[in-house]
């Protein structure tokens, strides 16, 4: 598992996507930021290679007119 | 008929009312506009109400019931709307400062449905900022209060729809469900909700949050009205592209036909006790829902609870990842603008990667399997709609919703119909809900349960004292 985010990164990561966001607001952040990651990389642990996204592509629409 | 007795009235009441002559639309549309007026400021379930539309509307639907023009059950039927609903030429703000002023120029499919209906809109509803978060504390708009006790949250995101239906503002509400939106509020106010099965009603002209988890479907105050409103709303729509092209049964048909030899799965072990794990008085009410509908003939199965416990993770991922997908050039822009709850939660979404979302989007397919696997022994799943009863405003603490299991996630994740009614009350007098959630698209079988379960108690007849 990577390790936790630190505020430098968090800092460099916003300013990357665009997000104007003041030191304070960052240190806000942090612990939600860090929470959704854990939360995201513990997800990994539940399935094996074959699992599929739950998404779905098609390469039409169905026109009822 | 007293102006409050009036306000209360079941939609089915109603309706047989108005083709009884007893009471006219504008009779119903009048007595809830008053209503409002008297007792919203300290509810605050409005943002928008819209009096001169509803008495215009009420004296055309009345015309139309005299001339025998008969639009169904919602003829004539005041209504209100969750303030995410779209609706041509009437400030939709999701109660933000972002859209505060915003106009739409078309109506969502639901709306227009329930247009064609007959029914009367009376305005539009607060509501959680963007449908996520907690109650919009630094909104333009004031946080929704609940009526059985305005010191508390009314649970949301659809706080307004819960509010005004307990309060007798509105016969009937629409709300969002992205992870528990209809029915937490359905259960903090003693109202009934349904999350029909993802695709079975449209999404088009509603505002996303999610656009993978939202739902959208009535609250009302029994049963029966939901399942009029259900009807309603229900069916495929082309410009929504997770519709789905399913047949829509009669929701009222069968409803009472009961429940003997139901077998209902309770996921109880793995999942109760997370972490804080449920309320005490709530599993107390939780357990002596069950005994009752032990006596309507059903059998109560424990299932493992693990795919349940688990679906919080993958439900709040790919929320937030897709929240602020939708919402991040406002957020690069305007981050301000926002509260600061919904905020905090949606900016969450841009430190995560693509290969998060995916995997979460694969915990997803692997839960999915795993939860729907139990309808091989059960047919209905049972559980709290809340794991603790609204707090109070004073000691609200945002993070413990994590601390907490999330019952009503899991549904979102699978898109499985499920349904919060009420099922009693603290010894605080706040109200607590019984969820019922069934295999996809049968809303009629959640709708009997809940239906069977409403018949035999008298909890959905409870009234907050508000005069």
């Amino acid at each position: 598992m990577a390790k936790e985010i630190t505020i430098e990164e968090l800092r460099t990561m916003a300013r990357r996507a665009g997000l104007p966001l003041p030191d304070d607001e960052l240190l806000r952040l942090l612990p939600g930021v860090k929470r959704a990651q854990s939360q995201a990389a513990s997800l990994r642990e539940l399935f094996t290679n074959a699992a599929e996204p739950a998404t779905i592509f098609t390469t039409f629409k169905i026109d009822l007119k | 008929m007293q102006n409050n007795q009036l306000c209360y009235l079941t939609i089915i009441e109603a309706a047989a009312a108005l083709r009884k002559n007893d009471v006219s639309p504008v009779d119903l549309t009048e007595a809830t506009l008053k209503r409002i007026q008297a007792i919203d400021s300290n509810l605050h379930a409005f943002i928008t109400v819209t009096a001169d539309l509803a008495l215009q509307q009420a004296r055309q639907a009345e015309q139309e019931l005299s001339a025998g023009k008969d639009r169904g059950p919602l003829h004539g039927i005041p209504i209100a709307l969750k303030d995410l609903y779209m609706t041509k030429g009437i400030r939709t703000t999701c109660h933000s400062a972002v859209l505060e002023n915003w106009v739409p120029d078309y109506d969502a499919t639901t709306v227009t449905k329930l247009k064609e209906a007959g029914a009367i809109l009376l305005g539009k509803l607060g509501m959680h900022e963007f449908a996520f978060g907690g109650p919009s504390v630094d909104a333009p708009f004031p946080a929704v209060r609940n009526p059985w006790n305005t010191e508390h949250v009314t649970g949301g995101s659809s706080s307004g729809c819960g509010a005004a239906l307990a309060a007798g503002l509105c016969f009937g509400a629409l709300g969002s469900d992205t992870g528990g939106s209809i029915r937490t509020p359905s259960a903090h106010c003693g109202v009934v909700g349904i999350k029909p099965t993802y695709g079975r009603v449209s999404r088009y002209g509603i505002i996303p949050l999610s656009w993978s988890l939202d739902h959208a479907g009535p609250m009302a105050r029994c049963i029966e009205d939901c399942a009029l409103l259900l009807q309603a709303i229900a069916g495929f729509d082309a410009k929504d592209p997770a519709s789905a092209m399913v047949a829509v049964p009669d929701f009222l048909c069968g409803l009472k036909d009961g429940i003997a030899n139901l077998r209902i799965g309770v996921p109880r072990a793995a999942w109760f006790d997370e972490n804080l794990g449920v309320d005490e008085e709530t599993e107390t009410v939780f357990n002596q829902a069950l005994e009752v509908l032990k006596s309507l003939g059903a059998t109560i199965i424990d299932i493992d609870g693990r795919p349940f416990s688990l679906a919080r993770k993958a439900n709040q991922t790919i929320l937030v990842c897709e929240a602020y997908a939708y919402h991040e050039k406002t957020l690069q822009e305007t981050p301000m603008k926002f509260g600061s709850s919904v905020r905090r939660r949606m900016l969450e979404g841009a430190f995560l990667s693509a290969a998060d979302y995916l995997t979460a989007q694969r915990a997803r397919s692997m839960l999915n399997e795993r939860i729907r696997a139990n309808f091989s022994q059960v047919d209905i799943f049972a559980a709290p709609s809340a794991p603790r009863p609204p707090e109070a405003f004073s000691t609200m603490d945002p993070n413990e919703q994590n601390l907490r299991p999330s019952f009503t996630n899991p549904f979102n994740l699978t898109g499985l119909p499920a349904i919060s009614v009420p099922c009693g009350f603290t010894q605080g007098n706040l109200p607590v809900g019984l969820q019922i959630a069934a295999k996809p698209f049968e809303e009629s079988t959640v709708l009997r349960v809940a239906h069977s379960y409403e018949q035999a108690t008298n909890w959905h007849d409870q009234r907050p004292v508000l005069e």
